[in-house]
């Protein structure tokens, strides 16, 4: 978690008493503040514990370096996939696919683009036009009309803040800007508007963080208000919490998880008050071997998710 | 000011007609607008991959094409 340190704080030096000596004398330099973490990440550490990428059924993934930069990527999927219902049950049906990837990492320059059997594509472009301006922008193409979506966004980074400008298709604008007010804390506003469905908002986010420790806050005029805290526990461990409460619909949620980070695998897990848990787990078998485990019990809906798969490169 | 007011409702009922002109540039504008978006979402579709893999298999060191079609 070396992003937790804070930049503009000096070196330690190898006297650990001197170290705490001079970190206390340290004045802070308002003209010399770190730069903030981008906006869409004010929740990153927390989002990482409590939120990993659970899956059922079997998934293969296979990355394949052709060089430094490019590379291939092929994955197979096979499970059952939830629909959206509107009644309380879930209903799955079982799918499989495969899906074809090619990805070419430069400092500059990003491309990812993936390509399922059923002719959904996602790309994923970054471009670096100067150090501080950069332009990414995000598909899900379709061969169903209407239901393909993109995003661009503009990112500006300065001294001690961000800004980025966001436009979508269906008509969907967004501004962001996060700046840096101490060496710990930033504060961050966001706007955004929709001419789809006319709606417009505007948002609040504050974020705290020390080097063992990261809190951050949110609030937005569509009525959601999210809280998170992490702590690093050791260098292994860190425990994270969530809140999230929409005060428009009145529903709560709060959720405690855990990251252990060992040498040969990374386990992570969290229980809700929603009466789900879920746990992550991806051991290192090999070099370029991973095994990974999934599993997230719905005790009130009564939905069981498990999946396991192999990640090769 | 009447008939011209009766002229320009008349072109915008007969929208769909091809032989309306009095079309305004508002208009003009959306549609082209909707008509390269669609192109440039069959373009995006169908060509991003393969833009992808021959900037790729031109970056330095340049792969051989066995590599990118062996499995291994």
């Amino acid at each position: 978690m070396a992003g937790l340190v804070p930049p503009g704080t000096t070196t330690i030096p190898a006297d650990a008493s001197k170290a705490a000596h001079t970190k206390a004398e340290e004045k802070t330099d308002y003209m010399n503040l770190p730069c903030p973490i981008p906006f869409e990440e004010l929740h990153r550490e927390a989002l990482m514990s409590l939120k990993p990428e659970t899956f059922e059924g079997l998934r293969f993934d296979f990355t394949k370096g052709l060089n430094q930069k490019f590379s291939l990527s092929h994955s197979v999927f096979m499970g059952p996939t939830e629909l959206p219902s509107q009644s309380a049950e879930t209903i799955k049906i079982p799918t499989a696919h495969y899906e074809f990837g090619a990805n070419f990492i430069d400092p500059n320059l990003m491309l990812i683009g993936r390509m399922l059997t059923d002719g959904r594509l996602n790309a994923r472009v970054k471009w670096d036009l100067t150090d501080n301006l950069s332009v990414k922008a995000n598909a899900q193409l379709t061969n169903e009309p209407h239901m393909s979506h993109g995003m661009v966004n503009f990112d500006y980074k300065g001294k001690d803040y961000r800004s980025q400008l966001q436009i979508g298709n269906g008509s969907l604008f967004g501004a962001s800007y996060i700046q840096s007010v101490t060496p710990h804390l930033s504060l961050a506003g966001e706007i955004f508007w929709t001419g789809q469905h006319l709606k417009s908002g505007i948002g609040y986010a504050a974020r705290y963080e020390t080097d063992k420790m990261v809190a951050a806050g949110q609030v937005a005029s569509t009525g959601m208000v999210a809280l998170s805290y992490v702590q690093k526990v050791s260098e292994k461990v860190s425990l994270a919490s969530d809140f999230m409460y929409n005060y428009m619909i009145g529903d709560v949620t709060a959720s405690v998880g855990y990251d252990y980070i060992l040498r040969q695998c990374r386990l992570r897990g969290k229980i809700d008050s929603n009466g789900c848990t879920a746990a992550y787990l991806e051991e290192r078998l090999n070099m370029g071997l991973n095994f990974i485990l999934s599993a997230e019990i719905d005790h009130k809906k009564k939905d069981y998710k498990f999946g396991f798969g192999l990640t090769v490169g | 000011m009447a008939s011209r007011v009766s002229l320009k409702s008349r072109g915008k009922e007969g929208k769909g007609s091809k032989g309306s002109d009095e079309k305004s540039t508002a208009q003009c504008l959306k549609e082209w607008s909707t008509w390269t978006m669609k192109k440039a979402k069959v373009i995006t579709h169908y060509g991003f991959i393969p833009l992808v893999i021959i900037i790729g298999m031109n970056s330095d060191p340049k792969p051989q094409l066995y590599q990118f079609l062996s499995p291994v």
